[in-house]
């Protein structure tokens, strides 16, 4: 069951990116590219792997954040509730099977994609720096989510009102996709919605890029708020969890100008990691 | 307490129990600072506030939509309600082992016969740790007729336990909502011959035809991490260890078949302490004794001979798991069973004499607790006691709380591998005695089962029809039952009315130790309409624990409860109504409408 939705999200994914590299970026940029990646590789190697161990971190804690959440996480679910009440449930009036489809695909087909073509255009630029910020935005995402998750326990509006919610909660309209977000998430890890957090960061870095790239900004910006809607719409998230998202968010891009190029890799470890990368591209010719 | 008991010569006066009640069901323990700052709280003019314990939908979609319908009508009468939510095992954790929850909705396992009321309700276990009275409830009256259907049968037995039921419905240290209807769904062209009565139990499991491996859904993923029998939190009920561990006898269909016993008999010899009133002696100043034959050359899993002392030392364990090297230590489960096993003598390997403190009925009940092997966990209390510093805090300590895989039983399935969240898998266990040709049992699947978490019942549905599973093990949620698809292969399974949604009290503190305030509050619970609108008519209301024949005719269902029947109309409830409920009770409003708390 779950090996069929990840084959849906790599065959829906592997559709869109072709067509959006060629309607967004263009052919220059990527001749460019061709010329210019060993460079560019070479010079974001340091925060690609930066992301990467975050990311590892995340999926080793999703085994052991749990336990250490029981010990020192805060109960928050009764508070959220009683703030918001039934806010989302503001929904109720617009809801139709037409937009709870809209919104189920953009949670989980739209969101992937708005997290990876950024990736491919952002590298795609002869300035690598909007690149490193990116990922340096992502691994803040993902790092601030992971402390917040552990020390805060709350579940989700779904939990607590499923009756209210039952035309429009994904695991009911859709079943199959509770097992892909079982991979990703616990059901008590709501505060703050990275789903929020990172599509309003993707959104953010296409305003700053919009002269780079016209085209993508109405299309991130869209999608970006069409995540942070379904988040709500089919009670995944609170109200306060897409707000708490939005403030990571921001705080995120802000971080990233602060701390991307702050520190030289190569005055750190000196010759020896520019040896190393020196000979990343070249094993690579080899092969 | 305005109800009379019902059987004039059940030998404690009117005032004994009177007295019992004004003395208070709270039994006091350890002072604790969270009492101190409530007690403090309600000397002043504070809003009265409660906690609801609940689960996340995830686990039980039905369990929080009673829990938000009981919060919103105990704030419409004044009082302050936060929801507490709870994952499964933390909600179990909360409130059986550290008390710490006001209110809490749970399902309640119950079992084949009533006297699971006396694990529930009996005064010794008030201030234990475990299922064993949670709520704290003491009560004289309620110990003696719990006491004294143990030592009855038939009639006179009917008529004292229609005495505890009458006596819960006034009292309520909890408060039964409805049985909701146990349906699973199975496929047909892979297995066949389900039994769809014993589903529940581990003879559901037994007899089926076909060759490959059982595939079994289910919803909750605690066993996929747990296999202790002593857990108190890894399940509510004993399906799984039931099919890893043997007992002497075994319920089936509301009958018990001799299992690991081969031949039980039952006699009876003459109680020297008759005339005690502490006796534990039958009506007829007779001691109940059963003399049991294990079946010949029965092993555990892991090899070693299963004889009488394992016998033996499974009751002596659950009675004290730190057998007398700490302070008592009882299992937080089987704990009513085992009050009931006087002693054990093995006779010899295969022969042993059980004496039990009472009759067959309950006796048999004390039967059915999974035997243990005395070499698994005399090694492991020896390895926890060698470092010299050993205490056993009940439902505590490792004897407990250890996930215990692989576990070691005897039972017709043995553990082969486990990857927890995701699955556990039996096979066959080929030593096991069903299989013998002289045995006429249902034998274990060839293949062994294998049991896959799928945390939704509606996808658990889909998964059976699209014939990824043969089986949806767990109880299906209500809401979901509308999705079972009406084709060839898929049966669906019904079985009969058992487990229980209830509402339970920690009467340890005020203002819940108030029989009167308890009342007042299950008042407010609409059970007609939770059971339309929660359980789409997938369930039947209640005002009694029990089912069919032992629901005492003044208690039965006639539309709303026939005791504490809810404070307004169509689902509606009547606010002015229910608040003087709470003032007859004694407690007061301030100008705002909020309820304070004191007297």
């Amino acid at each position: 069951m779950l090996a069929e939705v990840l084959t849906q999200v790599a065959l829906v994914i592997g559709i869109l990116l072709p067509i959006s590299v060629l309607v967004f970026i263009g052919r220059e940029r990527l001749v460019r590219t061709r010329a210019e990646w060993r460079d560019r590789l070479r010079t974001n190697a340091p925060v690609i792997a930066v992301l990467l161990v975050v990311l590892l971190i995340n999926r080793v804690a999703r085994q052991t954040a749990p336990e250490l959440s029981r010990k020192v996480g805060v109960h928050l679910t009764a508070t959220f509730y009683n703030v918001e009440g039934e806010f989302i449930l503001l929904f109720k009036s617009v809801e139709t099977p037409e937009l709870t489809a809209y919104f189920a695909s953009v949670y989980v087909f739209g969101y992937t994609f708005l997290l990876i073509f950024p990736v491919i255009a952002y590298f795609m630029l002869s300035d690598t720096r909007t690149f490193r910020r990116l990922l340096a935005a992502y691994a803040l995402n993902y790092a601030i989510g992971l402390v917040l998750y552990i020390l805060i326990i709350a579940y989700g509006p779904r939990n607590v009102m499923p009756a209210e919610l039952t035309e429009r909660m994904l695991y009911d309209t859709n079943p199959q996709y509770q097992y892909l977000t079982r991979e990703v998430n616990a059901n008590t890890n709501v505060f703050p919605s990275l789903h929020t957090s990172l599509s309003a960061t993707v959104a953010a870095f296409a305003s700053m890029t919009r002269s780079a790239y016209p085209k993508w900004f109405p299309i991130a910006v869209v999608l970006a708020a069409s995540v942070a809607i379904s988040t709500m719409y089919l009670g995944i998230h609170w109200g306060i969890d897409v707000a708490a998202g939005l403030v990571l968010a921001a705080a995120c891009v802000v971080l990233s100008d602060k701390l991307v190029g702050r520190w030289s890799l190569s005055d750190l470890f000196g010759d020896r990691f520019e040896g190393l990368s020196d000979r990343l591209p070249r094993l690579r010719r080899e092969e | 307490m305005n109800w009379s008991p019902s059987s004039p010569d059940d030998g404690v006066s009117r005032r004994s129990f009177l007295a019992a009640g004004a003395a208070g069901a709270a039994v006091t323990t350890s002072g604790c600072i969270d009492r101190v700052r409530r007690v403090v709280e309600q000397a002043g003019d504070n809003q009265l506030s409660l906690s609801i314990t609940t689960l996340p939908a995830d686990a039980d979609r039905q369990n929080v939509q009673i829990a938000r319908r009981l919060e919103t009508n105990l704030e419409k009468v004044g009082i302050d309600v936060s929801l507490d939510m709870r994952s499964p095992s933390e909600l179990l954790k909360a409130v059986l082992l550290d008390h710490e929850f006001d209110l809490y909705i749970g399902r309640h396992p119950a079992d084949y016969d009533p006297d699971f009321l006396y694990d529930a309700l009996h005064s010794t276990f008030a201030t234990e740790r475990g299922w064993q009275n949670p709520f704290g409830f003491a009560n004289m009256y309620f110990d003696t007729l719990l006491e004294e259907q143990r030592r009855l049968d038939g009639e006179q037995r009917k008529q004292r336990l229609g005495s505890v039921l009458h006596g819960l419905a006034q009292e309520k240290p909890f408060e039964p909502i409805c049985f909701p209807d146990e349906r699973r769904v199975a496929r047909t062209d892979g297995f066949e011959g389900w039994d769809e009565g014993t589903l529940p139990t581990r003879h559901g499991y037994l007899g089926l035809e076909g060759d490959g491996r059982l595939h079994a859904l289910v919803t909750d993923s605690r066993m996929t991490g747990n296999l202790n029998p002593l857990s108190a939190t890894a399940r509510e009920r004993d399906t799984t260890i039931d099919l890893l561990y043997d007992s002497l006898l075994s319920e089936r269909n509301g009958d018990l078949v001799p299992w690991l016993a081969e031949s039980v008999e039952w006699s009876a010899t003459p109680d020297d302490d008759a005339t005690d009133e502490q006796s534990d002696a039958n009506a007829d100043g007779e001691r109940r004794t059963v003399s049991i034959t294990l079946r010949e050359d029965c092993r555990f899993h892991d090899g070693e001979p299963l004889t009488a002392s394992d016998v033996a030392f499974t009751y002596r364990f659950l009675e004290d798991t730190s057998l007398g090297r700490a302070p008592e230590s009882p299992a937080p489960r089987y704990r009513g069973q085992v009050e009931m096993v006087d002693s054990v003598t093995a006779e010899d390997d295969r022969r042993l004499t059980i004496s039990l403190r009472g009759e067959k009925p309950a006796g048999q009940r004390a039967l059915t607790v999974p035997i243990l092997p005395k070499h698994v966990w005399q090694d492991l209390i020896d390895q926890q006691a060698s470092d010299g510093e050993f205490s056993a805090p009940q439902g505590r300590w490792a004897a407990a709380t250890g996930d215990h895989i692989p576990p070691i039983g005897s039972g017709p399935y043995r553990f082969e591998s486990h990857s927890e969240d995701e699955q556990v898998v039996l096979e066959r266990y080929e030593d096991h005695f069903t299989l013998r040709e002289t045995v006429d049992l249902g034998e274990p699947v060839p293949g062994g089962i294998r049991f896959t978490v799928d945390p939704g019942s509606t996808s658990s549905i889909r998964r059976v029809d699209d014939g990824g599973a043969d089986l949806t093990a767990s109880m299906l949620n209500a809401h979901s039952l509308g999705a079972i698809p009406d084709t060839p292969n898929v049966r669906q399974l019904s079985s009969p009315h058992r487990t229980f949604y209830y509402v339970g009290f920690n009467v340890r503190n005020a203002p819940l130790s108030n029989p009167h305030f308890r009342r007042a509050i299950t008042q407010l619970i609409d059970k007609e309409t939770i059971v339309d609108e929660v359980f789409y008519d997938h369930a039947t209301p209640t005002a009694t624990p029990v089912t069919d024949d032992w629901v005492p005719a003044t208690l039965e269902w006639g539309g709303e409860d026939p005791v504490t029947p809810f404070v307004g109309s169509n689902g509606r409830l009547n606010v002015e109504a229910a608040k003087s409920a709470f003032e007859t009770a004694g407690f007061r409003y301030d100008d705002n409408g909020r309820l304070l708390g004191g007297y």
